[in-house]
């Protein structure tokens, strides 16, 4: 075991020179590769956790924008819902309206068709019930029954108001006054005569009648002066009795 | 332990063959490191993720032991690690000597991790941190500067020692056993290597460390 100065101060410099080379070369080289590695996972944890922020900020912002699209969703159902209530209540309303309207109008029409109908029913019942009484009267239709109904005539013409007495007198006035007294069956002689000479009387003067036989007036007469005519058959008085029941009908 | 060969003459130095091997590691270490440095990237390889590996290693080490100088510390702790590891290392390798096996040589790092002491201490404490030899009394003055003399030629004959007799049993058991026997001592001789070295390293360290948090124990002394 000895000492070598020479190589005890060798090895120092050596030593002091390896220093520099492994500081150099190895030491500060990787230290500036890691420092520079970290720095970059610094930025990118920096960058990460920005990102992060904004990120969370953009979610935030997201869920806000959601909640506050949920509410304005919820109130436009809402508005929605309301509106449809009210249109359906209105559409319910008009649509009970109009089936009012319709029940009413169907009414009417019912109750008019009724009416119609009873109307023609009665027409019918009329006109069935004239042609049966024609029928009738027809059947009846007898020399009897217009000696009956000659008797009612000069009941009728000597009943006479002034009134009616002053209309045959200005009829029989006019020139040329063709006086007709038709009857159901042929008159005879006297009763010729006698309807004359009343007729004459009233006039005040001779009238020139004409007496004509008409199947067509059943039974009794119709006496004709100019504009005024004087009924005494079944005929007429059908009609009359027609023509009011027509009338009485049609006005009920 | 027979004397270290001189290979040539320096004008008046004797360079020995210790000398000539630690040229050789140092030759071997830098190229390597240039070559390993060159092109780092900041994807690491696997060379680049070992390199990596081992200087946070001795970053981590030297955190430990002194927080917040370890950049400060590395260059000259990481090189006593490395060198000394490597060193010790090289005896295993036929018709070489490892470099810590001679006493000028281990000398020559303990003087040199003697002067960093100081020159870390002041450094960082200023003048004020050789009152540290006079606490807590300026009568101990001497026993501090005998522990400094003392605890650096133990620190150099430790390691001198250790690798000497390691390669002194190898040898012996290598004449005595034949050839397949001093395996195992071989593997005995890589654990001492990286113990020593580990050792000497974090002794240097600690050293270091207590010089340049002197002045913090003196005041928390007073």
């Amino acid at each position: 075991m000895t000492f070598d100065w020479t190589t005890f101060i060798l090895e120092i410099i050596n030593f002091l020179a390896l220093v520099w080379i492994l500081k150099h070369f190895l030491y500060q080289p990787i230290l500036d590769i890691i420092a520079r590695r970290r720095a970059g996972i610094e930025k990118t944890l920096t960058d990460a956790q920005q990102i992060k922020a904004e990120a969370d900020e953009l979610k935030q912002q997201h869920e806000k924008f959601l909640a506050e699209w949920e509410q304005e969703k919820e109130r436009a159902q809402a508005r929605l819902m309301a509106e449809l209530a009210a249109m359906r209540e209105n559409k319910l309303a008009e649509l009970n309206d109009k089936i009012n309207e319709e029940a009413e109008r169907r009414k009417v029409l019912d109750e008019r068709a009724k009416r119609e109908f009873e109307r023609r029913m009665e027409e019918q019942g009329i006109a069935q019930g004239i042609a049966f009484t024609t029928k009738l009267l027809f059947r009846l239709a007898s020399p009897e029954l217009e000696a009956a109904l000659y008797a009612l005539l000069l009941e009728d013409l000597h009943g006479l108001s002034k009134e009616n007495k002053r209309v045959i007198t200005e009829a029989t006035v006019v020139p040329e006054l063709q006086i007709k007294i038709q009857s159901a069956f042929p008159l005879d002689e006297n009763k010729q005569n006698e309807l004359t000479r009343y007729l004459s009387d009233v006039a005040g003067r001779m009238l020139p009648i004409e007496f004509q036989v008409n199947s067509d007036l059943i039974a009794g007469f119709q006496i004709v002066i100019g504009s005024w005519i004087l009924h005494a058959n079944l005929r007429d008085e059908l009609k009359f009795f027609s023509g009011s029941l027509q009338h009485a009908t049609a006005g009920s | 332990m027979e004397e270290a060969a001189v290979v040539f003459y320096a004008g008046p130095f004797a360079i020995t063959s210790i000398v000539i091997t630690t040229w050789g590691i140092i030759l071997l270490l830098g190229v390597f490191c240039w070559l390993a440095t060159r092109q780092l990237s900041l994807e690491p390889g696997p060379l680049q993720t070992m390199l990596e590996g081992i200087i946070l290693l001795i970053e981590e080490s030297i955190e430990a032991v002194s927080p917040g100088y370890s950049q400060q510390m590395m260059p000259f702790i990481g090189t006593l690690w490395i060198y000394i590891l490597i060193a010790n290392l090289v005896g295993i390798v036929p018709e070489l000597h490892s470099p810590t096996g001679n006493l000028s040589v281990t000398a020559g790092l303990a003087l040199l991790v003697f002067l960093s002491v100081h020159w870390f201490g002041i450094r960082n404490e200023g003048a004020g941190y050789l009152k540290h030899y006079l606490s807590p009394s300026p009568i101990l003055l001497p026993f501090h500067l005998i522990s400094e003399v003392t605890r650096t030629i133990a620190l150099a004959v430790r390691l001198f020692g250790n690798i000497m007799s390691l390669e002194l049993v190898a040898l012996l058991v290598l004449l005595v056993a034949g050839l397949l026997v001093p395996v195992p001592v071989l593997m005995l001789h890589i654990i001492e290597a990286l113990v020593q070295a580990y050792i000497f390293g974090m002794l240097a360290l600690i050293y270091v460390a207590g010089a340049m948090q002197s002045q913090q124990n003196v005041q928390g002394v007073s």
